[in-house]
């Protein structure tokens, strides 16, 4: 057999033939289908018109994330909708109001390597930081699913990105997929899977990994997959082994497959990235094809600072915002805005002192969700206003008023605009907090339990 | 099949935020159709105005971004009739022609500005013409799986179940 990609892998190994003759579409039985209240409510009613009921439904990895608590009469009418076909399908209700459902499904042990995983929700792609093939799709598609467990693809060729050097303590999982759009462009991967090779001296963190995969999609492609290695396996071992992986018990056919791409497998790209060379990185409001390091972006006041999202808002996006924030406050008249993606993030950051800190600098932490990312509440902005997020999109409106401008950088850029009230090179308050070795020693262990997801 | 209509030019990286911002997302068609396009810079009057028998002509990676398909639904709601664009986002097409609205891609579109001019597709030869001057383009041709999703209006319709939305 021809030498594979992981993508192929992952996905060849389901099927045979393509779904008529002549198509490069092939029909892929899945394992997990993600879904959240926003997008399942907007499939009910056709759902239902097909008189059937779900294929799987333990199967579903469904939340409840995004007008989760609600803010408007409409939204918890579409919420108390979800909530009822959630019942009605006799789908697993332990994920409801548990935080953003991307996050959900990497801290779940329902969710493992060699999955194919398909979501309801464009940054589904999230998960392929797990060795997953994971790919968001609207809800046609994933009414199809729900209806015959069955997803219709075609396999995408892949760009393999190899990162190498070790990660300096300025540099974040938002820098590198920031570099990486910065490098291909925005729809550079169209149609393509992203396949990412972690050569780099201690392993990328995993919330870091997180937050790459979860952009892959922002550079348009299907999937953005890690390969397996001893980062992934350690995690796994302590999220499998904790108490917080998952409210159920995992029965048969949630089993981990450990797949590796061939040697020989063909690539449409390759790309090398040395992290110790890729600076700090913004991106300017708009859209993702104008990024560029923060020392060459003018220090223009910000009005607020989103610390949250499926791309920013785990215990290394808030360890690090809450150790430059140490002893210092928000600038008057600035609104840090942080919001945790999971209530397992959230109870981390309560039990090991981040909260604490961070109330104390004067940030307004929310309840786990969506929250101001997609514009939905908490944090939207004005005509006029700025803000510096650490979210995935900076497209214009996304966020609130269509006068009012995005960035997108790190959590550690985010943390000095904080403190200073405007865009700004964080590296100097690094040497200034003296955090020299942030990767390996995330939050100080003496205030708690040591960083990391879990 | 021959599809005509009077184009409506956009350009390049449009995404779904822009296309219908996520304050009208909604179960409510009315409330739907009135978001169309009211993030996107210059097309707010457009957006909401009568858009029925037009085609979109547009750059690189028309539609990236969210997964929403109120995104989607939005242009069958206003009627429009094919969407063409040099590339586009791949969920956003398979939303588009899920619901049974042919949305393809022609890679040697040029960068246009002036919308309003005829345009015709012509799907079983894959081409595309614009305009009085008789300039013609080659259309990426659809995959069969998706020539006969568009044939049954869509995807429900393609595999067999009730296709009413
Ligand atoms: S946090 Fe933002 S990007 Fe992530 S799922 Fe929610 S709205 Fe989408």
């Amino acid at each position: 057999m021809k030498e594979q990609t992981l993508t192929e892998k992952l996905l060849l190994r389901k099927v045979s033939e393509p779904i008529l003759s002549g198509s490069e579409y092939f029909r892929i039985p899945i394992d997990l289908v993600l879904g959240h209240d926003a997008t399942i409510a907007l499939l009910i009613d056709r759902f239902k018109k097909a008189g059937q009921h779900i294929w799987d439904p333990a199967r579903c990895f469904f939340a409840a994330d995004h007008f989760a608590p609600p803010s408007t009469p409409e939204r918890a009418d579409i919420l108390n909708r979800y909530l009822s076909f959630v019942k009605e399908e006799s789908v697993p209700e332990d994920l409801l109001y548990r935080g953003i459902s991307h996050q959900l499904l990497v801290e779940d042990r329902r969710c493992q390597p060699g999955m194919v995983i398909c979501g309801a929700d464009s940054h589904t792609v999230m998960a392929g930081a797990l060795g997953c093939f994971a790919a968001g799709m609207g809800s046609t598609d994933i009414m199809a699913i729900l209806l015959t467990g069955k997803v219709i693809l075609s396999i995408p060729k892949s760009i393999r990105v190899r990162l190498t050097g070790k990660m300096p303590s300025c540099l974040f999982g938002k820098d590198i997929a920031l570099e990486i759009i910065r490098r291909i462009g925005e729809g550079g991967a169209l149609d393509h899977a992203l396949e990412y090779h972690d050569h780099t001296e201690m392993g990328i963190s995993i919330d870091s990994r997180f937050t790459i995969s979860n952009m892959s999609v922002e550079a348009g492609a299907t999937n953005g997959v890690f390969v397996p290695d001893e980062t992934l396996k350690h995690y796994l071992e302590r999220r499998d082994a904790s108490a917080q992986g998952g409210g159920l018990s995992v029965g048969a056919g949630f089993e981990a497959i450990w797949l590796q791409p061939d040697a020989g497998a063909d690539y449409a790209q390759h790309l090398n990235i040395n992290v110790e060379e890729v600076p700090p990185l913004v991106a300017l409001p708009g859209n993702l094809s104008r990024i560029v390091p923060i020392s060459e972006v003018e220090p223009r006041p910000v009005q607020q600072v989103f610390v949250g999202s499926c791309a920013g808002g785990r215990v290394e996006d808030l360890a690090i915002t809450a150790r430059l924030l140490r002893n210092r406050r928000v600038a008057p008249g600035v609104r840090l805005v942080v919001t945790p993606a999971s209530q397992t993030v959230y109870y981390q950051c309560l039990r090991n002192g981040i909260f604490e800190v961070l109330a104390e600098a004067g940030a307004l932490i929310t309840n786990s969700s969506c929250g101001a990312c997609g514009g939905i509440d908490k944090g939207l902005i004005g005509a006029g206003e700025v803000c510096l997020s650490t979210s995935n999109r900076n497209f214009r409106g996304r966020m609130g008023s269509p006068d009012g401008l995005i960035y997108l950088a790190s959590p550690l850029v985010a943390a000095a605009a904080a403190i200073f009230g405007r865009l700004v090179d964080p590296r100097p308050l690094l040497e200034e907090a003296g955090i020299h070795n942030f990767h390996s020693d995330p939050w100080p262990s003496r205030l708690g339990v040591a960083g990391g997801s879990l | 099949m021959i599809i005509t209509g009077n184009a409506l030019v956009m350009g390049d990286n449009v995404n779904t935020d822009v296309l219908h911002p996520s304050q009208f997302f909604s179960l409510d068609d009315n409330k739907v159709r009135s978001g169309f396009m009211q993030a996107a810079s210059g097309y707010e009057q457009v957006g909401t105005g009568d858009l029925s028998g037009r085609i979109i002509l547009a750059g690189d990676n028309f539609g990236c971004g969210s997964s929403r398909e109120t995104g989607a639904r939005v242009f069958v709601l206003a009627g429009v009739r094919a969407i063409v664009a040099r590339s586009l986002a791949r969920i956003f097409s398979s939303n588009v022609r899920n619901l049974g609205l042919l949305a393809v891609e022609c890679p040697t579109l040029p960068s246009l500005t002036e919308s309003g001019f005829e345009v015709e597709i012509d799907l079983e030869n894959s081409t595309l013409d614009i305009g009085t001057e008789g300039q013609r383009f080659a259309l990426k041709r659809l995959d069969p799986f998706w020539e006969a999703v568009i044939r049954e209006g869509g995807l429900m319709g393609f595999l067999g179940f009730n296709n009413s939305q």
